[in-house]
């Protein structure tokens, strides 16, 4: 009986694979491996940010207009086909939310590789941090600059300064200042660093490709680094996820999904 | 008593928590449970069908579910047997009466995006629940005042009961108080998956269950539970008939799609349930794959079982096959295990630690490992990088066993003096009288014991923020990492040296044995002190077998942030996850 339907099962399948082969090497032509890394071409926003900036809290709020309890995140939080009410013609996009754990942010990295239409990126901070302890959420940024600014016209970032409402916080434009210090610092350090390994490190005789272009934009570090000169524009503005007090991300949001 | 118990979802949403003191969300206790799953998967204990920790101040139970994936948690005070048992009756009842309230089913339901979508176009995942919601609230509170502790360790409340039971009924009736009181205790553990592989008493007792049920519809044991009122006794009747309906229900269906439909989906359709036969196949071959990388054999099987425990339960995409999937899942697996849980960027601590203002503390690292594997070569490696950063570096010669270690450093200070200075004589002493010149120097003081080593790390510190170095590398000598008697002076040393960075040097050649080796060094600082970081050398020449870099990261948690690649000075690197992981995957 099985063996029967095994048979049955060969015919069946050359006939299915044709059909589906179509769909299946479109699919998967533009990376070897499906599933997570498949490359996104919807219009996108992302969140991101270190952890417990109150980017989960960000994503509940836009999403339910609620503040809901949350506890760290070890996935992605996912939209498809969101809508901010206010938006002229109602846009729909994507709206994602990654985690900030620094073993889980291969994931956002990933799909930074892969969108090919990022209207813009929500980069979470907790502002009541001390600004003289940013220099991991420097880094952080740093990273997501290195991939957003291959594009031609990079992304546009706002660092959402959560937590506004609290005493200890700072104005957004001090933990611009900060970051952007920051990030000047660590592009000096980066070039004193020590090279990562590639595949001709290791395997004599491989040469690396020239024609693959570059993971991630190297910035130069001989002169200041500013946000201005960057291709995406870098805004700072408070707000705070906990008073629903986010009509400023929200604007910033609208605007950018309109164009 | 437990602390807490909490439901939420692996997106970091609570959906519900629960404390037995009426306070709020301790989402700090939570999110350092979550914090140890995401950092040292290799490290948490399982205990049957639930993982158990222990972590600072507190301990934790919980479950992963699959289908939604929801985590339920129980935080407690500590681990003891009596607790373990109460968070491990708390999320039996926990999650088998989500279950059994279809709780499971809406979240399902609203995940899929065929909930109603609010203004957003989105749906929330409890969207429509919160009646079912309410009610496992109401259920969970009437049940959880039944297992507190006493009570529900059976033979208190066992005897408890029967002696309350005699006095008022006599001996015959007696007998069946005792048995009605036991049965009950099983029906509050709640439902047992099928796929439970937890002990098999709790089986056993899930027949008796039915006798329960039928005896307390006939109202026979009202003293036993005569400290409830007659609401609560009869919404706990409800409550356990409604588990042991889910129950039922539970272990008719599972059956997977099977025939030619089933192995369609696995193979090509995609949207198909994981069940552990569909995996075993794949997983064995990724084993394999592994292995002849070098991978030990139990990194491997830690590996395939988190792709195991990430894919049972879950669906494929669409159009992709069950070993695609998998090995997504273990590309994954591999990625987050290799990636530091940290952000380490030396050249800023190094700053940081020297820094301007007052006198200067010199940043220092020592090196330790298995004899031969390149400590020295990597130390002097590790020394020319610091040079080139306009870093005054003292290296000193902490191998006082092995003869010719001091000349072999020395050579390597010659060399790195001439690199750094052209006009550099060799064999020539610096204005101090040392071997080296302004920038780098070799601190010796001959060869003897390990109390000679101690010594010898002192004199050096004192002697480098004297002269104002900014960085000390001390090589040690290579040890037998089973040798206790030469592991053993690793922690005075660690204590009196108090090195900012302990490095161990593990070479990629070794294979296996690296687990081991790991897990000794790491163990050999004590409690208090771990490695910090592994340097991987000779990777130029074991090709794609980069196992041992797995193995090591997976017996310690510790990561890798350098890697050889050659016997020059210019042949470190920075580890790069993403070549590691291609490597291994290829
Ligand atoms: N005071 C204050 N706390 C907030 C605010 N937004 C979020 N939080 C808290 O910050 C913590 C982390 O939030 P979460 O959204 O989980 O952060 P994530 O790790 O970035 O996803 C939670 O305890 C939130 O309640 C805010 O605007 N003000
Ligand atoms: N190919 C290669 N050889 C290395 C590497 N690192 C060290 N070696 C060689 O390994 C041997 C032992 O190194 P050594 O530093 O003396 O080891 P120690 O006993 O741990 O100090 C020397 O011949 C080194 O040249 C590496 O990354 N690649
Ligand atoms: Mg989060
Ligand atoms: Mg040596």
């Amino acid at each position: 009986m099985l063996e029967l339907s095994n048979s049955v099962l060969v015919a069946l399948l050359v006939a299915l694979i044709s059909s589906a082969v179509l769909l299946i090497v479109q699919k998967n032509s533009a990376n070897v491996i499906p599933g997570y890394k498949v490359s996104n071409r919807d219009p996108t926003f992302i969140i991101a940010g270190p952890t417990y900036s109150g980017k989960t809290g960000l994503f509940n709020l836009l999403t339910t207009d609620g503040h809901k309890p949350t506890v760290m995140s070890q996935e992605p939080n996912v939209a498809e086909d969101y809508m901010l009410p206010s938006t002229a013609k109602s846009f729909r996009f994507k709206l994602m939310e990654f985690p900030g754990h620094f073993k889980l942010r291969y994931r956002l990295y990933d799909t930074l590789k892969d969108s090919t239409s990022l209207k813009g990126l929500i980069f979470v901070v907790d502002s009541t941090v001390d600004p003289q302890k940013l220099t991991e959420t420097a880094e952080f940024l740093y990273e997501i600059l290195g991939l957003t600014e291959r594009f031609p016209d990079g992304v546009d970032i706002l660092i959402a300064c959560n937590k506004s409402e609290s005493f200890s916080s700072r104005p957004p434009l001090k933990i611009r200042d900060a970051l952007e210090k920051e990030i000047g610092k660590i592009i000096e350090r980066r070039v004193k660093s020590l090279a990562s390994v590639k595949k001709a490190d290791t395997t004599s005789g491989v040469e690396d490709e020239d024609g693959a272009p570059p993971q991630s934009v190297e910035f130069q570090s001989n002169h200041e680094f500013r946000f201005d000169a960057l291709d995406g524009n870098v805004d700072a503005m408070d707000g705070s996820v906990l008073k629903g007090q986010i009509e400023k991300w929200e604007c910033w949001i609208d605007e950018r999904a309109v164009n | 008593m437990i602390d807490q118990f909490v439901v939420f979802t692996l997106k970091g949403q609570v959906l519900y928590h629960f404390n037995p003191q009426g306070r709020k969300l301790a989402e700090n206790h939570i999110n350092k449970v979550i914090s140890h799953l995401i950092t040292s998967p290799s490290k948490k204990e399982e205990s049957g069908k639930y993982l158990l920790f222990k972590l600072d101040n507190f301990a934790a139970a919980c479950f992963i579910g699959k289908q939604p994936p929801l985590v339920y948690l129980v935080t407690y005070a500590a681990q003891d047997l009596e607790l373990n048992q109460e968070a491990e009756q708390v999320l039996d009842l926990g999650f088998g009466l989500w279950d059994s309230l279809k709780l499971n089913n809406s979240v399902l339901q609203n995940l899929s995006g065929k909930g109603v979508k609010n203004r957003h176009n989105y749906t929330w995942i409890l969207e429509g629940c919160d009646s079912n919601l309410n009610k496992f609230d109401e259920y969970f509170r009437a049940k959880f005042s039944v297992i507190k502790p006493g009570k529900a360790k059976g033979k208190p409340s066992v005897e408890g009961n029967a002696s309350k039971g005699s006095s008022l009924t006599g001996s015959k009736n007696n007998k069946k108080t005792v048995q009605n009181a036991k049965t009950r205790k099983w029906g509050r553990d709640g439902i047992i998956e099928e796929t439970n592989v937890g002990d098999s008493s709790a089986l056993d007792f899930s027949e008796l269950n039915e006798e329960a049920r039928a005896s307390s519809l006939a109202e026979v044991d009202k003293e036993a539970f005569g400290t409830f009122t007659e609401k609560g006794e009869f919404l706990i009747n409800e409550i356990d008939e409604l588990l042991n309906k889910n129950k039922a229900e539970a272990s008719k269906k599972g059956q997977s799609t099977g025939g030619a439909f089933g192995f369609l989906q696995k193979h090509l359709l995609g949207n198909k349930k994981i069940t552990k036969e569909d995996l075993s196949k794949v997983l064995e071959k990724f084993r394999q794959k592994l292995i002849s990388k070098n991978v030990a054999p139990e990194a491997a099987d830690h590996l395939t079982s988190r792709v195991s425990q990430d894919l049972v339960g879950s669906t494929t995409a669409n159009w992709t096959s069950v070993e695609l999937t998998a090995r997504d899942s273990l590309q994954k697996s591999l990625t987050e295990i290799l990636t530091p849980g940290v952000s380490v960027d030396l050249l800023r601590e190094i700053q940081q630690k020297t820094g301007k203002n007052g006198k200067k503390t010199p940043y220092i690292f020592s090196v330790v490992g298995v004899n031969g594997v390149g400590k020295s070569t990597n130390l002097s490696k590790l020394a020319f990088w610091l040079l080139q950063n306009n870093l005054r570096v003292l290296v000193v010669a902490c191998d006082t066993f092995r003869s010719g270690a001091v000349e072999q450093l020395r050579v390597h200070v010659e060399n790195l003096a001439q690199l750094t200075d052209e006009a550099h004589i060799r064999g020539s002493k610096n204005r101090r009288g040392k071997s080296g010149n302004d920038h780098i120097e070799l601190f010796e003081a001959g060869y003897g014991g390990s109390d000679l080593v101690t010594k010898i790390a002192k004199q050096a510190i004192k002697y480098a923020s004297d002269q104002n170095f900014d960085v000390v590398l001390m090589d040690t000598a290579g040890r037998r990492h089973n040798d206790p008697t030469l592991m053993s002076p690793l922690k005075p040393f660690a204590d009196q040296a108090k090195p900012d960075k302990i490095i161990m040097v593990g070479e990629a050649l070794v294979g296996t044995d690296s687990v081991q080796q790991a897990k000794n060094f790491n163990a050999a600082f004590g409690k208090e002190r771990n490695l910090d970081f592994f340097i991987i050398s000779k990777c130029d020449t074991v090709g794609e077998m980069l196992g041992t870099m797995v193995n090591m990261v997976y017996a310690t948690g510790i990561p890798i942030l350098f890697v050889g690649v050659g016997q020059t000075y210019t042949d470190l690197r920075t580890l790069s996850v993403e070549w590691a992981v291609d490597t291994l995957m290829s």
